[in-house]
């Protein structure tokens, strides 16, 4: 297929966690917020006057200082992270909010903390840990709706003097949403045997809505979206169709590693994916706005942690949804190494989508960065391909 | 050859190369081996009577791979009294007795109710499963409920007793795609239900989050089985993990709210308020003995302490809960005896070199360890994490009022579980709170058990060192992975304290027999 | 009370029997040796037990 006129410009986006967007908007007086787990409503960090971005460490190497203060044993996003912050590489946000989500990451920002190696000459910068609900009820709501209040909205308007009325919630959700329904729609050239956009590209405009203020992004979102709609597709550009699902992906190479051992990556189940980050967030005028972000945000969470039963079983529902939507011939379970909650969603997950959906599944574990271990991954997931291959001309049996 | 000497002397000459056993047991002098004799005699008539009399739990030896551990009990017993005499031989036995009579009470209740085993119907309707990791408070309200742990019978004991128990099931759990980099503890506990060895009883079960993320998502491997195969209902209580905020308060006393409701409509059994109260009685009597305990172990002359205080910590304060007068009485015992000793200003060793705070999250394949650090170098092992918990007293008068407090207090109770009092709540009650105990207890060392798939540990392991440093107190690391001696033996987690010893210190052992002991085939 | 001397007799010699053996039992670890014989046993019924194993 022809490149895209913008992908180029998406790429750069991510080479950097610092990049021109955000410089941009910094520019305009824009207070940057910075969050590293998507059990953070993102609207609420996108507030008139803010924007946000979750932060990734692009192009990690080593993470020596990382490891000395987290050991080899935590997950490599998280001690990337703490290596990137070590090395001063988000001394450009003006806070980080994070969720005491999964402990590692808690930890991350901790170290941060400890650390001091953010908010290097910004008076008013702040750390701020959320506890989120492990569970989706009505108590669990409770508790979402107050420590967004309590470390979201109140230390942003009491430090940099946000707006965080109704009003403005609601203002942040309608910019929320028209990013997200941009997604959607760029996404929905997955489906059918001729997809005009690959895994890959999709993977790459979709994170950067996460790492770039989405205002400033729009633009070339509405461009992609003309462009896609008479953009000519390949006549046979992949072998098998698979959904990737998963712990956080922010790697593009990753991806890109699939779809070029011929697995087509149709629909993306992980945190930095689409789904379900990327839904928009629907709101009615008789309650307040807070709540329901709140809410939709319990609800559609398809983070491990969530341990109630409906969660639990909904989790692999949903894979199974997005496969028979999407049409896939098989799901990728990935997780990254040392991430103890994907360590047993990933097991129950592929043997659960196997056994009782009927799915090849391949179960991985993966680095943070893929470079390193390229070529293992590639031999795994072209058997898998192949795989995938046989029991169709076998007669499509799975 | 050991004598009447306060602490080990030659005790390393009864290990056996390759053998499961020591060659003989400890002489302590005539009276205090006669009484370990007695004690001896004591918990193997309770075994037999309360487990290995009746032909279900015999049947049930044959049919659950972790029931040969409990074969091993005295020699648990010998692991942790070793070296001790007068008070403090009889302090570990209050303390270490008392467990063995209710571990054996629960393995004669499990396999009663078991549906393979013994079958009891009737009393299985009154049974709720509960976590190995769960604070039983949630069931002080409830007299004639069973709360029953099958973790805590089938790993949390077994690998107390036997250094090998678990890796049977961490093996199975890792052919079924469980990475290895997880916490043993409940990858192991996974690995039971996968390999259909978990005894399957109870009206309904109430899981909680207690402890880490494995163990959160270890549940949910438990729950699939129980809930959708065996048909038991569970309820999953979700413990705030930022503790030491105050918004989260509520939402932890609304969990305990509906965990209570959910037991009430499972057993048909209305909370007892009377008996709330009496438990809630006890568990501030337990707090107070511990402070007291701790206490006297700021002073030269601690008489609680080691492997013995925690353990006894972990039983009565998690999984007793107040709900037993047994342990009160046994509360009662040790305080007695131990403040004798303390007037005697009695030594638990010939020599104390050292006074060490404990942190970190102990190895259970060897948590007599402490013992030996006190025998081989005549360290102290003055208090350790998991016997750091709640020092608050919680409401215990029947008043309206408090009925609302109790409710915030068992959610309080239930926060600050065991470890995780400590592991989680952010980094001030892991870090920073280390420090002020080191001063508080007049401490020269702190012996810092890595375990190292513990994540919420490990994330601190730079912070710890680089505080250690700034502050020139000797923190010795102590790797370890707490379920599966495969990793660091024993061997290799004693070689960590002595070479720390040798070349950081420049000491010699107190017992040279004791530093290096072949037993790697030992239960 | 001549007569009560040798059922005291018995006794005291059942007594001191039952805490020989048992004394000689405890001290020389002879209970830990017999369980350490029976584990094997254990284990071979472990490994024939029917189990459905699954997640």
């Amino acid at each position: 297929m022809k490149d895209l006129k913008h992908l180029l410009y998406f790429e750069n986006l991510l080479q950097e966690a610092q990049n021109e967007l955000i410089l941009q908007a910094q520019s305009e007086g824009k207070v940057c917020v910075a969050y590293v787990c998507e059990n953070t409503p993102e609207p609420l960090l996108n507030l008139p006057g803010a924007f946000s971005t979750r932060l990734r460490a692009p192009r990690t190497g080593s993470m020596e200082m990382a490891t000395y203060y987290m050991t080899s044993f935590l997950c490599e996003y998280s001690r990337a992270l703490l290596e990137r912050a070590i090395e001063g590489g988000y001394n450009f946000a003006d806070c980080l909010i994070t969720p005491d989500g999964c402990t590692m990451m808690n930890r991350a920002v901790e170290n941060m903390e400890l650390l001091k190696a953010l908010g290097k000459d910004k008076e008013k910068f702040f750390f701020e840990y959320m506890e989120i609900p492990m569970k989706a009820d009505d108590n669990g709501l409770n508790l979402y709706v107050l420590q967004c209040k309590n470390h979201i909205l109140t230390p942003l308007h009491e430090k940099y003097g946000i707006d965080i009325s109704d009003a403005a919630i609601r203002q942040a959700v309608a910019e929320h949403n028209r990013i997200c329904e941009l997604i959607r729609a760029i996404g929905e050239f997955r489906k059918g045997d001729k997809p005009r956009i690959t895994g890959y590209e999709f993977q790459v405009i979709t994170l950067a809505t996460y790492v770039a203020p989405k205002y400033l992004l729009i633009d070339k979102l509405e461009e992609t979206l003309e462009e896609l709609k008479t953009r000519e597709p390949e006549d046979k550009p992949y072998r098998v169709r698979v959904v990737v699902a998963g712990s956080e992906v922010d790697d593009t190479d990753f991806i890109k590693l699939v779809e070029d051992c011929g697995a087509y990556v149709c629909a993306d189940r992980f945190c930095y994916g689409s789904f379900p980050g990327r839904n928009p967030i629907e709101l009615t005028d008789d309650e307040d706005a807070l709540t329901q972000v709140c809410r939709q945000y319990m609800y559609r969470g398809q983070c491990p942690r969530y341990m109630n039963t409906a969660k639990m079983t909904g989790r692999r529902e949903y894979v199974n949804e997005l496969a028979k939507e999407y049409g896939a011939d098989g799901i990728i379970y990935e997780q990254i190494k040392f991430c103890d909650p994907w360590a047993y969603e990933r097991m129950m997950g592929s043997h659960i989508l196997h056994d009782d959906y009927g799915y090849p599944v391949l179960s991985i574990d993966r680095p943070y960065n893929i470079g390193s271990t390229n070529g293992q991954l590639r031999t795994r997931v072209q058997a898998f391909v192949e795989s995938v291959e046989i029991k169709k001309i076998n007669g499509g049996v799975k | 050859m050991s004598n009447k000497r306060i602490g080990t002397k030659n005790l390393g000459n009864v290990y056996l190369e390759g053998k499961r056993y020591r060659s003989r047991r400890e002489w302590r002098g005539v009276v205090d081996t006669l009484y370990d004799y007695s004690r001896w005699l004591y918990n193997w008539i309770n075994m037999f009577r309360i487990v290995l009399v009746k032909p279900r739990n015999i049947k049930a030896m044959f049919r659950y791979r972790w029931m040969a551990n409990y074969l091993a009990v005295p020699m648990m017993v010998d692991r942790h009294t070793q070296g001790l005499r007068g008070e403090h031989l009889r302090i570990c036995h209050a303390e270490q007795d008392v467990i063995i009579e209710d571990v054996a009470k629960l393995l004669d209740k499990l396999f009663r109710g078991d549906r393979r085993i013994g079958n009891d119907e009737e009393f299985s309707k009154k049974v709720v499963l509960v976590d190995e990791n769960e604070m039983q408070s949630v069931m002080m309200g409830f007299p004639t409920v069973v709360p029953l742990s099958r973790e805590i019978a089938s790993t949390y004991i077994p690998v107390l007793l036997n250094q090998r128990a678990a890796i049977h099931y961490i093996d199975v759990a890792q052919e079924y795609g469980l990475a290895g980099d997880v916490c043993p503890m409940p990858e192991a506990e996974a690995g039971v239900s996968i390999d259909d060895d978990a005894p399957i009883l109870g009206c309904c079960a109430v899981q909680c989050n207690t402890t880490c993320d494995g163990s959160l998502l270890s549940n949910g491997v438990i729950s699939k089985r129980m809930e959708f195969e065996d048909g038991i209902p569970v309820f999953q209580l979700a413990s705030p993990l930022r503790h030491t905020n105050e918004d989260v308060q509520e939402y932890a006393a609304q969990e305990i709210r509906n965990a209570i409701a959910f037991v009430e409509e499972h057993t048909g059994e209305k909370w007892d308020w009377d008996y709330y109260f009496e438990c809630a009685k006890r568990v501030n009597y337990a707090t107070k003995c511990r402070l007291e305990w701790l206490e006297m172990s700021k002073s030269p002359y601690p008489q609680v302490f080691g492997s013995n205080l925690a353990l006894y910590t972990e039983t009565n304060y998690m999984a007793i809960s107040g709900r037993l007068p047994i342990f009160e009485k046994t509360d009662r015992k040790i305080m007695k005896l131990a403040e004798k000793a303390y007037k005697k200003k009695k030594m638990a060793a010939n020599e104390y070199r050292h006074r060490a705070i404990v942190w970190g999250v102990q190895s259970h394949y060897y948590m007599d360890l402490l013992v030996w650090m006190l025998n081989c170098w005549g360290i102290v092992p003055l208090t350790d994490m998991l016997s750091m918990d709640n020092t608050t007293m919680i409401a215990e008068e029947d008043t309206p009022e408090n009925r609302e407090q109790a409710m915030y207090d068992i959610a309080m109770l239930t926060e600050k579980m065991i470890m995780r009092n400590r592991t989680h709540g952010g980094y001030k009650v892991l870090l920073d709170d280390l420090w002020e105990i080191v001063t508080e207890f007049n401490a020269d060392m702190v012996i810092l058990w890595e375990h190292m798939s513990c994540k919420a540990l490990d994330g601190m392991h730079g912070m710890f060192e680089q505080r250690a440093r700034e502050l020139g107190i000797n923190l010795v690391w102590v790797s370890h992975d707490l379920f599966d001696p495969r990793v660091v033996s024993r061997q290799g987690v004693r070689d960590q304290i002595n070479t720390y010893m040798r070349t950081v210190m420049g000491e010699e052992p107190v017992d040279p027999t004791l530093e290096v002991l072949p037993d790697e085939e030992s239960w | 009370m001549a007569k009560f001397y040798p059922v005291l007799k018995k006794l005291s010699l059942a007594g001191f029997s039952f805490f020989a053996v048992t004394f000689a039992v405890y001290y020389f670890n002879l209970d830990m040796k017999l369980t350490a014989a029976m584990e094997p046993v254990l284990e071979y019924f472990y490994d024939k037990v029917d189990r459905d194993q699954h997640l």
